[in-house]
């Protein structure tokens, strides 16, 4: 095919009638809801976080009334706690966090020039586990039963059964469960970001926002594992009467601390980045110019990324921890302050240099900065510990909080919205009532949370639900309340205006003149995302390359049609995005809904001790996992290559670290080693805090045998994997799959010789924070032998059911990725449990 | 902004002055010298948002090509990042020292205070005594004088803030914090829980009572010097033993010993009830007896509905005798 | 110009491997200071009165990041047209990861600089 071939018109009719048959959305009743199409999935996705933002919102207000005036009592003290918690914990489990990623699966294939990302039915799955954890979180409230131990659920209060109940084991299932679908988004989007993009697409010229969101989700990755690690600590404590917690038998409410803050501090720049990120595209079109300092934009994200892991200490400022200790988090949390600046300061030039066209997205993008300036210098206030030892748990840092949130995330998500609607609906919206709206929004938020500054200045602490009338907080307080309400009434003004949009005409292609590939997009929007994939030569191809948007809609470009029947994307190298292959992507498909079903059964009967049934959820959940990956994922294609057009021909198979399954397995593998790194930092943290540990009564522990065994095994099936995929790979598939038998054998046999360590040695983990720990580590290792066990399997019956051969490797090559990770786990483990008592 | 500004002040004045639990009007050195550093700091931050203000102004107004490529990263280089990289430097400098404790002596009196749910066990041990000297939900300081405080709980995390004296602290199970402190005025302040304890967290205050060394060296060797107190069968006393209260609640100089709820000893000369949250007057203590949960949600005291008021009467005339 | 065999540090090949190396020394020192604090406070009850041992980290991190930084420099040295360099070129996107990488290494700098002086104010456990 060449370039010439496009020019005619019943070609390109037809092309465009295969791909429209191809992407047609499922329909029916209940098929609809199959769907996997990311603008579909991410129009929900979109929706439903905005809904919780909505119902996080009233719980708000309500609070707000509360303490409207002194000694009132509107709401109980218990009503009050649940509140308060759950507006926390929804604002940033089921509104911030998945708004970003819903924006972004919307969004990211359109300015990749991709058709969809690498694997949509895990956005499908995501979107699923998301609703269903979010419903059974938010919904405790109408049943009393909401958590009520604040946002963090610092233990003791919320591990002692006495003093807490169902709501936090809802807080913990339910959340772990929605932290589960952020991981799945995680390891899409950075699949998608370094793999799926356009060809010519070169790190130098991605969109920015790709870069953020690559930033992002990789600081996903690091940042929620620890909290899951926390998490399964917290529930081994609640449910197992495990003491990781409880002082009293060697545990320490400050592991969980650590946790949540390892993960906490990152999480605020992990909802934060994403909003910078909406700036990042809407500057440059609004000022007609291309950004200024894109490699310190760069710079900036990727330093806020590592510096913001460093910080998480000063949640801890008052906690008693060594001077020394907390003056270094002080020290870091003032350094995350420059490349914050640099952020600002470089759209500040940009706007500078350029061309300004005042509109309502801009607005909203100035009001947003100025508030999130006011909240990043009361940051800064805070940075410094002895201030902090004041404003810690006021009222001042529920301003500082609110500034930064409102400002990096809320309005800038506002702003979005305005600029954006275009795109996704075809319509636009009212710039009167968006400018009405955001007006009440900015004085709402500052008559909300400026006086906070002096209340919590002048004593208030943060989550009473009331205070006494003495005090003279009565005036600040009221200022608060009439600025929620207003800010309420901001919010609603804004809903009415997305509710008139379907009425209104549509807006013309490109509204605003932007140059970024996104817009694209045409307001009678078709399912197949983009007519054929560009070559790409500048950041603002729009803009920059000559008759861009025509030969993309004539099919000039890359993969214009769908001979086979099938939905197709490009994959490109890492570095200099060079068209690698052509994969097949998943099709609207039950199993996504049925996984996120079976999986949320699991974490949901867990709450209420249904022990039982949950575990027939949990072998249903891996029975769905294995017929997704069956009949999904690396098919063998019925040809080696396809034209692409101009003359390029790619190949349909790819394995190894070329393919984005790979990649999807060695990112879920990080996150997995970050987990484990948890329940290990939570091993030498008890031992920091005793002076003998393990204890003298129990010293031998789980004694060296057993765990050597275990490790000498574990490392055996690994090196068998090795030797399968290498023996295999030369062809010799008889000895490769008696190599996967020998690494089945060893790793069934290292479950045992796992356990009987500390079995044999009759460690009670409910007597002591030692024997607990041990166990715990036993028990994630040895899980993961299992798994390890299921994944070799699972390669050997690709092999003998001919779907896995020399040539078409990506299964062995995927399961040995687990491999390296699951060794790596067994030597850290074992060594710990077996070697560190007879060092110590 | 200015319209926003007028208001602000107007609605301080409104709501009045709080001398007794703020962290602006200060009795302790270190609160001073935290104020110092929130001054300075407010004052920083003031002048970076009005310059960040005043340049995005003038951004959005400039003219294109106001600024070229080459101006442009000058600008990001120097304002974005050397700037700010300096005056946090400078801040770092600034802020660092002032992180050092106040130094403590084996000659300070330590004051161990303990959080419960929802009250504050208190126990003075001056250096010379080898007893401690228990109390409850009050605490009095000698001023001019360092004073230790060793910070725990046993249920969950509280925390301990006295903001018109020093930065607060978190008492934390199975940990020991100190709290180094010197109050400087005398008076009668506020101290509350800052953190979140349970359901009547927002009831958990305490009062302070700053007082002169002479003062408090008397005060504190009466409080010690209470010999048996003969028992006179007044009506309250009389119920108050019959009904087992002194199961929770010791009294010194009785044989009531319990340490379960707060020490009642010289219960008549505290100013507030319930932890901070009531005046001790007859008739709130009575109705604090029979029905605790009224006024405090959670609190682990039982009910007394089998007493009548008038009976929780003569146990409030009781306790408000002891002095 | 005359032909010249290129510097070793102008062959090493950036990626985007190499552009998170200075911001991981930085994190690597940071652990490294917190568990140096913790360990020796919990275990020692005090850290010794000279820190030997956080020093030579110190200085080891700062030697490393500004290494990555100079070998990032180096690479970024291509001549050619003046800046703005955003074409879709090999070179342009060398010059892109070399320039992030230096910045980055800059930030580092910084940033392990300000870790270490607490060290200079705060000599106790306390």
């Amino acid at each position: 095919m060449s370039l010439h071939d496009q020019d005619d018109p019943a070609l390109r009719a037809a092309q465009e009638d295969r791909l429209r048959a191809v992407w047609k959305p499922p329909s029916g009743l209940f098929l609809r809801w199959t769907d996997c199409n990311n603008n579909r999935v991410g129009v929900w996705y979109v929706l439903t976080a905005f809904a919780f933002m909505l119902f996080a919102g009233v719980l708000a207000l309500i609070m707000r009334t509360q303490l409207a005036v002194p000694d009132n009592d509107l709401v109980s003290a218990g009503t009050f706690n649940q509140l308060f918690t759950l507006h926390g914990s929804m604002m940033m489990f089921l509104f911030a966090v998945p708004m970003f990623e819903a924006v972004s699966i919307i969004l990211l294939p359109q300015l990749l020039g991709a058709r969809d990302l690498p694997f949509p039915r895990l956005s499908a799955f995501g979107y699923w586990s998301f609703l269903l954890g979010g419903v059974f979180v938010g919904g405790s409230i109408f049943f009393n039963a909401a958590p009520d131990g604040g946002w963090f659920m610092y233990p003791p209060l919320t591990t002692r059964t006495d003093l807490s109940g169902l709501g936090a084991d809802i807080w913990m299932l339910g959340l772990s469960f929605i932290e589960v679908s952020s991981v799945a988004a995680a390891v899409e989007l950075i699949v998608g970001v370094l793999k799926c993009r356009p060809p010519g697409m070169r790190l130098n010229l991605m969109p920015l926002y790709a870069w953020y969101i690559l930033v992002v989700a990789v600081m996903i990755l690091f940042a929620f594992p620890p909290l899951i690690a926390g998490d399964i600590l917290f529930e081994m404590e609640r449910l197992l009467n495990w003491p990781f917690f409880d002082a009293s038998r060697g545990g320490d409410p400050l592991l969980w601390q650590h946790l949540f803050w390892i993960f906490g501090h990152p999480e605020v720049y992990i909802v934060f980045l994403p909003s910078i990120a909406l700036f990042a595209m809407l500057v440059p079109t609004f000022s007609n110019r291309h950004l200024l300092g894109y490699p310190w934009i760069v710079l900036a994200a990727v330093g806020t990324a590592f510096l913001s892991f460093g910080l998480w200490v000063h949640h801890m400022f008052t906690t008693g921890l060594p001077k020394i200790s907390l003056a270094f988090f002080s020290a870091a949390s003032e350094a995350v302050a420059i490349p914050t600046a640099v952020q600002i300061f470089a759209f500040i030039a940009t706007l500078w240099a350029g061309r300004v066209t005042w509109s309502t997205p801009l607005l909203y993008a100035t009001g947003s900065l100025a508030i999130f300036v006011i909240g990043g210098l009361t940051g800064v206030m805070v940075a410094v510990a002895p201030f902090d030892w004041q404003a810690h748990d006021t009222y001042f840092i529920v301003a500082h909080l609110h500034y930064v949130l409102i400002g990096g995330t809320l309005l800038p998500l506002f702003a979005g919205l305005y600029y954006y609607w275009p795109l996704i609906t075809g319509k636009r919206l009212s710039d009167r009532l968006g400018r009405i709206a955001f007006w009440m929004l900015f004085v709402g938020a500052n008559l909300t949370f400026f006086p906070m500054h002096f209340s919590g200045l002048m004593g208030m602490p943060r989550r009473v639900f009331t205070y006494p009338a003495e005090l003279g907080l009565g005036g600040l307080n009221m200022a608060s309340t009439l600025g929620a309400w207003l800010f309420a009434a901001g919010v609603a003004v804004i809903c009415v205006d997305l509710c008139l949009s379907p009425r209104r005409a549509k807006a013309q292609r490109n509204p605003w003149g932007a140059g970024t590939l996104e817009w694209l997009a045409h307001p009678d929007d078709e399912d197949w995302g983009i007519r054929s994939i560009p070559l790409i030569e500048s950041r603002y191809p729009i803009w920059d390359q000559k008759d861009f948007v025509q030969k993309v809609d004539e099919g000039r470009f890359f993969l214009p049609d769908a001979e086979e029947g099938r939905r197709e994307t490009i994959v490109t190298t890492v570095l200099d995005a060079r068209p690698l292959a052509v994969i097949r992507l998943g099709t609207p498909s039950v199993i996504p809904i049925l996984t996120a079903l079976s999986l949320g059964g699991v974490f949901i009967l867990t709450t209420y001790h249904l022990y039982w049934a949950a575990l027939v959820c949990a072998v249903a959940t891996l029975a769905c996992a294995i017929w997704w990956l069956w009949t999904g994922t690396a098919e063998i294609p019925e040809k080696p290559c396809k034209p692409i057009g101009h003359g390029i021909e790619l190949p349909l198979y790819i394995s190894g670290p070329a393919a984005p399954g790979w990649w999807a397995m060695f990112i879920t593998m990080m996150a997995d080693a970050t987990a484990f790194s948890g329940l290990v930092f939570g091993y030498y943290f008890f031992w920091t805090r005793h002076a003998d540990f393990p204890p003298m009564a129990m010293a031998d522990g789980p004694g060296m045998y057993w765990p050597m065994v275990a490790l000498v095994l574990g490392v055996a099936s690994w090196l068998a994997t090795i030797a399968a995929r290498e023996v295999h790979a030369r062809g010799d598939v008889g000895i490769a799959r008696l190599l996967l038998m020998l690494g089945i054998a060893t790793s069934l046999a290292g479950i045992a010789a796992g356990l009987a360590g500390p079995w044999t040695h009759g460690m009670d983990p409910e007597n002591h924070s030692y024997p607990a720990i041990v166990w715990t580590l036993t028990v994630w290792t040895v899980a993961h032998a299992g798994i390890a066990a299921i994944m070799q399997s699972y390669a050997l019956a690709r092999s003998i059911a001919r779907r896995m051969d020399p040539q078409h490797d990506a299964d062995i090559r995927n399961v040995t990725v687990y491999m390296h990770f699951f060794a790596l786990t067994a030597i850290v483990a074992y060594a710990t449990i077996g070697l560190f008592p007879n060092l110590s | 902004m200015a319209r926003a500004c007028t208001l602000i002040i107007a609605l301080l004045c409104l709501s009045g002055c709080n001398a007794q639990q703020s962290t602006l009007s200060v009795f302790g050195a270190d609160a001073r010298d935290i104020r110092h550093i929130a001054i300075v700091l407010t004052v920083g931050a003031v002048v970076i948002l009005a310059i960040t203000t005043m340049l995005y102004i003038r951004a959005v107004r400039a003219p294109e090509h106001s600024l070229d490529h080459h101006q442009g990263m000058r600008m990001i280089l120097w304002v974005g990042a050397i700037g700010p990289t300096l005056i946090l430097t400078a801040l770092l400098l600034y802020a660092l020292p002032a992180m050092r404790p106040r130094p403590a002596s084996a000659a300070d009196l330590v004051i161990r205070v303990e959080g419960e749910q929802f009250w504050w066990r208190v126990a003075y041990r001056p250096p010379s005594e080898a007893t401690p000297l228990l109390s409850a939900n009050e605490i009095r300081l000698p001023v001019g004088r360092t004073v230790l405080f060793e910070l725990g709980a046993t249920d969950v995390i509280h925390s301990f803030w006295i903001p018109g004296l020093a930065g607060k602290m978190d008492m934390i199970p199975g940990r020991t914090n100190r709290l180094v402190v010197k109050a400087e005025k005398p008076g009668r302040y506020r101290g509350v829980c800052a953190e979140f304890c349970g359901l009547s967290h927002a009831l958990m205050a305490f009062d302070v009572i700053a007082m002169e060394p002479a003062a408090f060296d008397t005060w504190m060797a009466d409080a010690r010097a209470i010999g048996p107190i003969p028992a006179v069968a007044t009506p309250g006393r009389a119920l108050f033993d019959a009904q087992g209260c002194g199961a929770c609640h010791g009294v010194r100089g009785t044989p009531h010993a319990g340490t379960i709820g707060p020490d009642l000893s010289r219960f008549g000369e505290r100013r507030t009830l319930g932890a901070g949250i009531l005046p001790p007057t007859i008739d709130n203590i009575a109705t604090f007896i029979r029905a605790p949960q009224a006024s405090k949600p959670g609190v682990r005291m039982p009910a007394y509905p089998q007493l009548s008021q008038e009976e929780a009467r003569a146990i409030a005339h009781y306790l408000k005798g002891m002095r | 110009m005359k032909d010249r065999r290129p510097h070793w540090s102008e062959r090493l090949k950036v990626t985007l491997w190499t552009l998170i190396v200075p911001p991981t020394i930085w994190a690597g020192h940071f652990l490294f200071s917190y568990l140096w604090a913790a360990v020796s406070c919990a275990k020692a009850g005090a850290f010794a009165t000279f820190p030997t041992l956080f020093v030579v980290g110190t200085v080891l991190a700062l030697i490393l990041i500004a290494l990555s930084g100079w070998i990032a420099w180096n690479q970024g040295r291509i001549p050619g047209a003046s800046p703005p360099h955003e074409d879709a070129t090999d070179i342009d996107r060398q010059r892109f990861l070399a320039k992030s990488t230096l910045l980055l290494a800059c930030l580092s700098f910084v940033g392990v600089l300000f870790t270490s002086l607490p060290v200079i104010f705060l000599r106790d456990c306390l």
